[in-house]
C-alpha cells in the first residue's frame, strides 16, 4: 500500500510539471521582472536602465484618465451588456420553442467564436461617417456624429461581449426547476412577483458569472475604444500600448501594468466574496 | 419578448452581414458599394502577406491547441488528488492566469523575454565555438505559443475539472475493483467522460490563439499573424480586401464550429 501512494505522487508530480513550470516562467518571472521594472529609471534611449525609485508610481496621475475611463466604462459596460443578454437569455431558456432552441443558441455562440477585431471593425463602417451618419443625415438630422464618441465605445462593448453574458445566463436558468415556477403562480404570485422571488434569485449564479467574465475582459480592453474611441476615449489598454510601443517607457508602464494587476485582483476578490455572501451560491465555477 | 430576441439577433448579425456583402464589392472604395464581384477575395488570396500571416497564425494556433490540451488535462488529472499548501499554491497561479488582462500578459512576456535574452545572448555567443554563428534568442513563434499557452491551459484545467466533478466516481472504483491496472482504468474509464470538456477545451484554445491579437501584438517579434495583419490594415485604411479576409475568417471559424458539433453527435450515436 505504501509502495503505491509512494508511485501515485511521483504520477502527480510528472503531470503536473509541465504546467508548474509554465507558471513559473510565464507567469511568476514575467510579472517579478515587470515589478523591478516598474521602481526603476527609464533609460535615456528608452527602455530600462536600473534604479530605485517610486516616482512612476507618484506619476500614475498622468495618465488619471485612462484609469478613470476604465473604471466607469468596465462597470457601466458590464451592466449594459447584463440589460442587454437578461431578457433573450431568459427568452432562450424559458419561452422559446423547443425545437428552435438550438438552432438559436448555436447562432448566439458562433458570434463569440469569431474574432472581435473583425466583429469590432464593422462597426467602424456602420458608425462611420458613410454609415447611419449618412442615412440620419438623409432623414434630416445632420452633422450627427456617432463615432469616437463614449456611446460608440459602449455600442462596441455591448456588441461584443453580448455571447459572454447570455450563456451563462441561460445556463442557469435552464437548470433552474420549471416546477417552481408553476408552484409560484399556482400560489397566486403574479408573474413580476414570481420572476423578482423565483426567477432571478435563483438565476444569480448565472449572472454573476456573466458578470464577471465581461468585467475582467473590459478591464484589459484595448481594441474596442482603439477602433471606436478614436483617441477620444481611451483605457489603459491603449495607454499601455502608447508607453511600450511609442514612447518606450517601460518603468512608468510597468507601474500601470502592477496597478492594473493589483485593482482587477481586489475589485475581482472582493465580488466574488460578495456574491458569495448573497446568494449562498456564488459564481459557478462549472458555468466558466 | 419575441420581438425583442429578434432585434438582439439583428444586432448581433447585420454587423457582420454588412462585412460579408462590402466583401463582393466591385470598387475600390471601401465604403461604397458598386456591383458585385469576387475580386478581392483573388487579390486577398494571392497576397503573399495574407497567406503568410495566415500559415503563421494557424501553425500557432494549433501547436498551442495541442500543448494547452495535453498539460491542462495531465494538471487537472494531478490536482484532483492533490492536497494541501501546493493545491492552494496551483489553484492560485489558475486564477492569477486567467483573471490578469492579455495586455499585461503581452507586456509582460515581453519584458521579461527581452531581459532574459540580453542576459543570455553574449553568453551563448562566448561559449560558441569558435568560427560558427553562435544562435540568437529572439522573440517569434515560440514567445507567442508561450504567452498564449499560459492562458489556455488554464482555461483546459478549469473545464476538465468540472468535468472530474461531475463525473461518476463509483466506475472508477469498480475498475479497480475488477482488476484493471491504473493506466487500463484512466483509458477506458476516466478518458472518455472527461473527453468532452478535453475537446471543448482544444477548441476554445485554438479559437483564442487564432484570434488574438494583444498578446501576439507585443510577443511576435518580427512575425505577423493574421490579427496583426488586418490590424494594422485597418490603420492604413479599409479596403475591401480587409472584409474578403474577414469573411473567410468567419467561414473558417463557423465551418470548425460546425465540424466539431458534428463529430460530438457522432460520437454520442456510436455509445
Amino acid at each position: 500500500m505504501k509502495e503505491q501512494s509512494k508511485s501515485n505522487r511521483w504520477l502527480t508530480a510528472v503531470l503536473l510539471t509541465p504546467t508548474g513550470l509554465w507558471f513559473a516562467f510565464m507567469l511568476v518571472l514575467p510579472l517579478i521582472v515587470i515589478l523591478v521594472f516598474s521602481f526603476g529609471e527609464r533609460a535615456p534611449v528608452g527602455g530600462y536602465a536600473g534604479g530605485f525609485t517610486l516616482e512612476h508610481y507618484a506619476n500614475l496621475g498622468a495618465r488619471l484618465k485612462a484609469f478613470t475611463n476604465t473604471l466607469t466604462y468596465a462597470p457601466v459596460g458590464t451592466l449594459l451588456s447584463l440589460l442587454v443578454a437578461y431578457p433573450l437569455a431568459y427568452y432562450l431558456a424559458i419561452k422559446v420553442n423547443r425545437r428552435y432552441k438550438l438552432i438559436l443558441l448555436v447562432l448566439v455562440i458562433v458570434p463569440f467564436w469569431t474574432s472581435l477585431l473583425i466583429r469590432t471593425y464593422a462597426w467602424i463602417y456602420i458608425l462611420g461617417g458613410k454609415g447611419l451618419p449618412s442615412i440620419l443625415d438623409w432623414i434630416g438630422f445632420e452633422g450627427v456624429r456617432l463615432i469616437n464618441t463614449p456611446g460608440a465605445v459602449l455600442m462596441g462593448i455591448v456588441y461584443g461581449y453580448l455571447p459572454l453574458m447570455v450563456f451563462p445566463i441561460y445556463v442557469s436558468l435552464e437548470k433552474l426547476n420549471k416546477s417552481y415556477l408553476e408552484a409560484s403562480s399556482d400560489l397566486g404570485a403574479s408573474p413580476y412577483k414570481t420572476f423578482m422571488q423565483v426567477t432571478l434569485p435563483l438565476s444569480m449564479p448565472g449572472v454573476a458569472t456573466g458578470c464577471m467574465l465581461v468585467f475582467i475582459l473590459l478591464m484589459g480592453e484595448f481594441l474596442i475604444p482603439a477602433f471606436l474611441g478614436g483617441g477620444k476615449v481611451f483605457f489603459i489598454g491603449n495607454a499601455l500600448v502608447d508607453l511600450f510601443l511609442q514612447s518606450r517607457n517601460w518603468p512608468f508602464g510597468s507601474a500601470i501594468s502592477i496597478t492594473l494587476v493589483v485593482i482587477m485582483l481586489i475589485t475581482v476578490s472582493l465580488y466574488m466574496r460578495m456574491t458569495m455572501r448573497n446568494s449562498k451560491t456564488g459564481v459557478d465555477e462549472s458555468l466558466m | 419578448m419575441r420581438i425583442y430576441a429578434i432585434a438582439v439577433y439583428l444586432f448581433l448579425y447585420v454587423p457582420i452581414g454588412i462585412i460579408v456583402l462590402f466583401s463582393f464589392n466591385a470598387g475600390n472604395h471601401a465604403s461604397e458599394l458598386r456591383g458585385l464581384s469576387v475580386q478581392w477575395y483573388g487579390k486577398a488570396l494571392s497576397n503573399p502577406f495574407v497567406g503568410d500571416a495566415f500559415i503563421t497564425s494557424l501553425v500557432i494556433a494549433l501547436t498551442v491547441a495541442v500543448l494547452s490540451s495535453l498539460m491542462g488535462t495531465a494538471a487537472a488529472l494531478a490536482l484532483q488528488r492533490l492536497k494541501g499548501r501546493m493545491r492552494v499554491l496551483f489553484d492560485g497561479l489558475i486564477f492569477v492566469s486567467v483573471m490578469i488582462p492579455g495586455i499585461v500578459i503581452g507586456i509582460a512576456t515581453l519584458v521579461a523575454l527581452v531581459t532574459v535574452f540580453d542576459f543570455l545572448n553574449p553568453i551563448l555567443a562566448s561559449i560558441w565555438p569558435e568560427g560558427s554563428q553562435a544562435p540568437k534568442l529572439h522573440m517569434g513563434y515560440a514567445s507567442v505559443i508561450a504567452a498564449h499557452t499560459l492562458f489556455t491551459m488554464s482555461l483546459v484545467i478549469i473545464m476538465v475539472r468540472a468535468r472530474i466533478a461531475g463525473m461518476d466516481r463509483a466506475l472508477i472504483e469498480a475498475s479497480m475493483d475488477l482488476y484493471a491496472t491504473p493506466w487500463r482504468t484512466f483509458y477506458q474509464v476516466t478518458l472518455p467522460q472527461i473527453y468532452p470538456a478535453i475537446l471543448a477545451g482544444f477548441l476554445l484554445s485554438f479559437t483564442f490563439s487564432f484570434d488574438d491579437f494583444i498578446i501576439s501584438f507585443f510577443v511576435a517579434g518580427p512575425n505577423t499573424t493574421l490579427p496583426i495583419y488586418i490590424f494594422s490594415s485597418i490603420r492604413r485604411g479599409i479596403t475591401p480586401e480587409v472584409n474578403a479576409i474577414g469573411t473567410m475568417v468567419l467561414v473558417g471559424s463557423l465551418i470548425l464550429l460546425m465540424t466539431a458539433q458534428y463529430l460530438m453527435r457522432e460520437r454520442d450515436k456510436t455509445k
